[in-house]
């Protein structure tokens, strides 16, 4: 009785508490892939609720990371997907570097690259709308996300074209789908003819003995022969009269198109920061990730650092006002940290200088986000891109990779267990 | 001829006596077998058709001139030959093909109407399934005509491959108007698969039009369809054999009783009797 009650239990609670997923999974992705393969940034959406047959674009960059890990494909087929529930939006158009990005194409590793997609709503509710690359071999890599709300109804939803030969197309959802559906009506009530022709006799075990008993010329008349060569003769007027009186009321038509798209890299900065990572730790217990870099400003301006990027989470540095400003206000807020980045030395860094400089990340977003199962990683390194500002609060975007130990226990406060 | 004449409790079905009671019991079990049957194929051809075609049969801007036109008909016909086999020798039933590709028929626009289009949001005009009716009808007529399992193969199994194409080719024409979009060139079909997402099958995954086969005034479904046809020759004969190695009940002696002391004849009576 007690188990009846307790499954009862289970099942209200989990009927009463139990929320939708609408999201993507993005957070089960492994930590090197999100760390190490595609850095979005700048991504806008141009609004958050729209109606059905509304617009709405998704922008910004991404650079394709230099550690690239070993074990993924390199980027040398991507496609501009869109990461929605499945057909949610109608995807309008999208480009990358200004170029259609309608087929699959070639990017390079360790540069950056603008997109823009133009997505139609198609179906009503509150979708999480990322930008996308699906990279051949190494499957989607998700930008950042936010949630999108589409009212209205999706009876209403249009997609009209015109083709090259001037047919005005109304709507794609619905285009040539009467002439689908009376075709297949056509052969299957043939089909069903022929088989009821069969069927309506005696079938099984009176043509097994008959078979058995030598009696073949009862089961096949002369009849059922001319019925079968008549249907030869009608299949084959229905399929070449079907051939020719589409090829006349199509006559222009071409094959599906699989090229590949040439696109472009955005030209690299001719003022680099370098970053070369001495030492990375992660705090476990802390959540905190702590860089120790020595970092060369190699531009003719000082610089900050304002804000480190990884994983489509945003570290900010709110000691550095041009960071503060690149921050839009309408971005996810679960995509920036509270507590943001820590430099110990908040000096600029003078053109021409090297230093070693101590950036820290403490936040429980490293846990909400999953990105500690970094730990568990085959190829174990943090990979992010540090916004630098130079002193015109002009940009300077530099990669940060390297190797990542993991810091279980204060080392300190444990050998003090140990003592007493 | 017809099939039944019934005269008072005795009535002849295929020259042979029986009871009317006997002849409405199988009649009964006709009904139950047809309806077993038809949901057995439905079901079985079906996933055997998502499994292997998949993607080419799924979406429009899949279904190309090379791999849908060759690839398609050539597993499509492992099921009828099979069953040809066993409803031929058996029954002398002309209908395996036919009975096969309808069945499948129905379980696509079940497939697609309900996952596809009410599930998944992806409008009929991009998963329309291909239609294949017409080759299961001219394997069976041609089974019914000739009488015999080799001249199916060869000139059913090769009609099945060539009339693929043409068949299909009166729903799919709409579908390769040509249109503008974003200044490229691209089909109807091409644009309908762009627009709507299909995240986890990104455009780079169409294994459409590779290589140089295009030959015949730059049309490589003709080659492709004759290209077709031959493998769907030498698949039928594959199947027809499967179906009827599949369809012979065979027994195995128990070898176990021979370990426990039981005398040999004891044995082979004993299964004999069962």
């Amino acid at each position: 009785m007690s188990r009846v009650a307790l499954s009862l239990l289970s099942l209200l609670a989990a009927l009463l508490f139990t929320e939708v997923a609408s999201a993507h999974g993005e957070r089960n992705q492994e930590p090197f892939l999100r760390m190490r393969s595609a850095h979005f940034f700048d991504v806008t959406w141009s609004k958050t609720k729209l109606a059905v047959n509304e617009e709405i674009v998704v922008e910004g960059k991404f650079r394709l990371f230099k550690d690239w890990p070993v074990n993924l494909p390199k980027p040398n087929v991507v496609f501009l997907g869109n990461g929605t529930p499945g057909p949610v939006f109608a995807r309008v158009e999208s480009w990358i570097n200004g170029q259609p990005a309608i087929q699959s194409m070639a990017l390079k590793r360790d540069r950056d690259y603008t997109f823009k997609t133009v997505l139609k709503a198609r179906i009503p509710g509150r979708h999480h709308v990322h930008p996308m690359l699906n990279v051949d071999g190494a499957g989607p890599l998700l930008g950042p996300g936010d949630w999108v709300e589409v009212s209205g109804r999706a009876a209403d939803f249009k997609l009209p074209v015109t083709t090259l030969d001037g047919t005005h197309i109304e709507n794609l959802e619905h285009w040539a789908t009467g002439r689908v559906k009376a075709w297949h009506a056509i052969w299957l009530v043939i089909a069903l003819a022929w088989l009821g022709y069969w069927i309506r006799r005696p079938l099984l075990i009176p043509r097994y003995v008959a078979l058995r008993e030598g009696n073949e010329k009862a089961l096949v008349s002369h009849t059922d022969l001319a019925v079968g060569a008549g249907l030869i003769v009608v299949v084959v007027a229905l399929v070449v009269g079907g051939f020719v009186y589409t090829e006349a009321e199509y006559p222009r038509t071409i094959p599906l198109q699989g090229g590949r798209a040439v696109v472009e890299a955005t030209p690299k900065s001719d003022a680099p920061v370098t970053v070369i990572v001495d030492r990375a730790t992660y705090d476990v217990p802390g959540r905190s990730m702590k860089i120790a870099a020595t970092i060369t400003n190699g531009g003719q301006h000082s610089i900050q650092f304002g804000e480190f990027a990884t994983s489509n989470l945003r570290f900010i540095n709110r000691a550095v006002p041009a960071a503060v400003a690149h921050v839009d206000p309408r971005y996810p807020k679960e995509l920036l940290p509270r507590n943001g980045l820590k430099v110990a030395d908040t000096t600029p860094l003078a053109p021409g200088e090297t230093r070693k400089v101590e950036l820290e990340m403490t936040d429980a977003a490293w846990e909400t986000e999953r990105l500690t199962s970094l730990i568990n990683d085959p190829d174990n390194r943090v990979g992010g891109l540090l916004f630098c500002y130079d002193d015109r609060d002009e940009r300077l975007v530099a990669n940060v990779s390297g190797s990542i130990v993991p810091v279980f226990m204060d080392v300190a406060s444990a050998q003090m267990r140990m003592t007493h | 001829m017809s099939a039944q004449l019934q005269e008072g409790s005795v009535t002849t079905i295929y020259g042979k006596r029986w009871s009317v009671e006997m002849a409405d019991l199988s009649r009964t079990l006709d009904r139950l077998a047809v309806a077993i049957i038809f949901i057995a194929i439905t079901a079985a051809f079906h996933l055997h058709y998502v499994l292997t075609v998949g993607d080419w049969d799924f979406w429009v801007d899949w279904k190309d001139r090379q791999y849908w036109v060759t690839l398609a008909p050539i597993i499509l016909i492992f099921f009828p030959a099979a069953v040809q086999n066993v409803l031929w020798s058996n029954f002398r039933l002309p209908i395996g093909g036919t009975l096969c590709v309808a069945a499948l028929t129905i379980g696509v626009w079940i497939s697609r109407t309900f996952g596809f289009e009410l599930w998944s949001y992806f409008p009929l005009s991009l998963v329309w399934p291909a239609t294949m009716i017409a080759g299961g009808l001219i394997l069976d007529a041609v089974l019914l005509l000739t009488g015999n399992w080799f001249f199916t193969a060869v000139i059913g199994g090769m009609a099945f491959g060539l009339v693929f194409y043409p068949v299909n080719w009166p729903i799919m024409a709409p579908y390769r108007l040509p249109m503008e979009i974003m200044n490229s060139l691209v089909s109807v079909g091409d644009y309908i698969g762009y627009a709507y997402t299909r995240t986890a099958t990104p455009e780079y995954l169409r294994f459409i039009e590779r290589g140089t086969l295009r030959t015949f005034g730059g049309h490589s479904a003709v080659v492709s369809a004759f290209f077709s046809g031959f493998v769907c020759i030498l698949t039928y004969m594959v199947w027809w054999w499967i179906g009827g190695a599949l369809s012979r009940v065979v027994t195995i002696p128990n070898r176990l009783k021979f370990a426990m002391g039981m005398p040999e004849e004891k044995v082979v009576r004993a299964e004999q009797q069962a």
